[in-house]
């Protein structure tokens, strides 16, 4: 009977002698900031699941609503989500994206399942200006496919196609990786919040910034006070917690109030028509939209 | 073999328009089905056959196993992360009871189909392993007049700690083989341990080779669901076992307003955060609500030709043990 049940045990128990490199999953891994153990994200997630029970004192019916009966798809990519959807996406997904900073697709679905109210303020300042206006119709995009590569590379030196080629090089990154919009339940957000990421890039190059992580920082700073978008809120609030405390230095020092400061002073960047501002020279352009230089600090790591 | 496949095809669809009637969830089909005078029925069953349900969607039957076979090579790295995270554990518990219902002995020859990352197999190594050590030390206690060098001998003359067990993991999706393959090297597991590529409709193996054939968790994926029964019901000896554990209808209608939203509006979620995959996780989830009920797999189960076919149901439902026995 003893053995029977031992032997039953057994399986529960990894078998004996597995004691190699590979196993452990409590094994620390070196270098950097360690990542918590997986448990504690889980936890995280579960304890916010747990906590939007506590949103029962809304009906359950507004809670489950949009993902049922009705809501159809409004674009290709688009995944209709109930509202408890929403709150768990948003929770997971700002978990998932500070444990793992790499998981950009994570801080794309916060952006769009948090940013409704500001999506609506930002399309309505489109509106209200006059290139804006024309965007929102016209509705370009800034892919590979669409730039005229030869053209961009064929014009001046210092002007802001040149600028947003060399950016692109120097950092190796291309327009392309950007993950389609899925989670916002209205077509023209989709739009504003798929031209707010394309347009990231292009304040990259307007403001002299790296893709490292202090120059992404710096962007979120200057464009949370220019859209309030939640995402850019906390982006810029909990990015900093992994950095180190050098870089944390600088930034809070003299890159915040610089990125502060001009996000304030310029007009709503999201209204430049930049497909056909390619020949205007970068330094024109900042003069037009009121951009100091950088601190110098920053442009040596450009 | 016309007949009898027609036969299955004709009593599948059968099975299908009715499960239509009772979830009335499918806008798409409810046109599709007037419901008129007999002949008419036939008819839109007939041209209805080449279709079936991914989902909650409709796609052909060529369409299917490429779709399923997509789903799956996405999610298996995140495989057994996400099969914890989703179930919360409980997982482990149903294979474990699966292990136990089947109560293997050292020599049993073990068909995983569908075992992709290997999860029943392991078990079943561990299982038979221990039960081979708790032979031996019977016997030690039983010979008690043994010299110090004949137990010694006794143990270097061991070979084989499985006892002749086997297991062939087959699975007809690259990826995750690849992802058992490096489990397995992790853990330590080599004898006793072969992995095919293989579709559960067409089996690459003899009549009549092995004592037990499972599967977990991948019946429902299958296009055909009779033909893989059928093809089970040929590669396992007379006197061999058939067992399948797989998600079915929970009884409670409570839990089952609470499996409901759970899996609903919480497994996409975690799906999307965890994998970076909505859409397979949403295929899993309807998936699970078109699989037939307990008792109509189990009468499924005894038209492929098994018999003794029994089912037991776990946590209210939520999965079920089908066993059946080819006598």
């Amino acid at each position: 009977m003893a053995t029977l049940l031992r032997a039953a045990l057994r399986p529960l128990r990894p078998p004996p002698g597995h004691r190699g490199p590979a196993a452990g999953k409590w094994r620390r891994r070196e270098g950097g900031l360690g990542r918590p153990a997986p448990l504690t994200a889980a936890l995280f997630f579960f304890f916010s699941f747990f906590l939007s029970f506590f949103f029962f004192f809304l009906p359950v019916d507004v809670l489950l609503r949009g993902a049922r009966h009705g809501a159809g798809q409004l674009y290709p990519e688009h995944i209709p989500t109930s509202l408890l959807q929403k709150v768990l996406l948003a929770a997971g997904s700002a978990g998932m994206a500070l444990y793992d900073p790499y998981r950009h697709d994570m801080v794309a679905v916060l952006g769009e399942t948090t940013g409704l109210h500001a999506l609506k303020v930002l399309r309505d300042q489109m509106k209200r200006d006059p290139e804006g206006a024309q965007i929102l119709q016209e509705r370009p995009r800034i892919l590979l496919s669409t730039l005229d590569l030869d053209k961009l590379h064929s014009l001046p030196e210092g002007s802001l196609g040149q600028e947003y080629l060399r950016f692109l090089d120097v950092n190796r990154v291309s327009p392309d990786t950007r993950a389609p919009t899925r989670f916002v339940d209205d077509e023209e957000l989709a739009y504003v919040i798929q031209r707010y990421r394309e347009v990231h890039d292009m304040l990259h190059t307007l403001l002299g910034m790296p893709t490292n992580m202090l120059g992404e920082i710096v962007v979120k700073w200057f464009e949370a006070v220019q859209t309030g978008l939640p995402m850019c809120i906390l982006g810029a609030l909990f990015g900093p917690i992994r950095l180190h405390t050098q870089g944390l230095q600088v930034l809070v020092s003299e890159l915040i109030p610089w990125a502060v400061q001009n996000g304030r002073r310029a007009p709503c960047v999201f209204n430049l028509y930049y497909e056909r501002r390619w020949e205007q020279p970068l330094r024109a352009l900042r003069e037009e939209l009121g951009i100091t230089d950088p601190p110098m600090l920053v442009r040596a790591l450009a | 073999m016309a007949a009898p496949r027609s036969c299955a095809l004709w009593s599948y669809c059968g099975r299908r328009w009715s499960r239509l009637m009772r979830c009335c969830e499918l806008p798409g089909l409810r046109s599709s089905w007037p419901g008129g005078p007999l002949g008419a029925r036939q008819l839109s069953q007939e041209k209805q056959a080449t279709e079936t349900h991914f989902g909650f969607e409709t796609v052909s039957e060529e369409e299917k196993g490429g779709k399923v076979y997509h789903v799956f090579e996405s999610v298996a790295k995140k495989y057994d992360v996400m099969n914890d995270m989703m179930s919360l554990g409980i997982h482990r518990i149903w294979k474990d009871l699966l292990l136990w219902k089947m109560r293997p002995f050292p020599g049993t020859q073990l068909l995983d189909v569908a075992g992709g990352t290997g999860d029943i197999a392991f078990r079943f190594l561990n299982y038979v392993r221990a039960q081979h050590k708790g032979k031996q030390k019977r016997q030690l206690r039983a010979q008690q007049n043994l010299s110090w060098e004949e137990i010694a001998k006794k143990y270097q003359n061991e070979e084989d700690p499985l006892g002749g067990s086997q297991v062939v993991v087959c699975d007809i999706n690259k990826e995750m083989l690849k992802i058992g393959k490096q489990k397995a090297h992790a853990r330590g597991y080599k004898a006793g341990l072969a992995w095919v590529l293989g579709d559960a409709e067409e089996l690459p193996f003899d009549d009549d080779k092995f004592d037990v054939y499972t599967i977990a968790f991948g019946i429902r994926n299958v296009t055909h669901i009779d033909q893989a029964l059928q093809e089970a019901h040929r590669v396992l000896k007379p006197g061999g076992r058939f067992l399948c554990l797989e998600f079915s209808q929970v009884n409670n209608p409570l839990i089952s307003r609470l499996y409901d939203l759970y899996s609903f509006q919480v497994i996409p979620v975690l799906g999307e955060v965890i994998a970076g995959d909505w859409k397979s996780y949403q295929y899993l989830v309807e998936s699970i609500r078109q699989f037939p009920p307990q008792e109509e797999f189990k009468e499924m189960i005894e038209d492929a030709g098994f018999e003794k076919v029994t089912y037991e149901s776990l946590t209210s439902g939520i999965v079920a043990i089908h066993s059946g026995f080819k006598l």
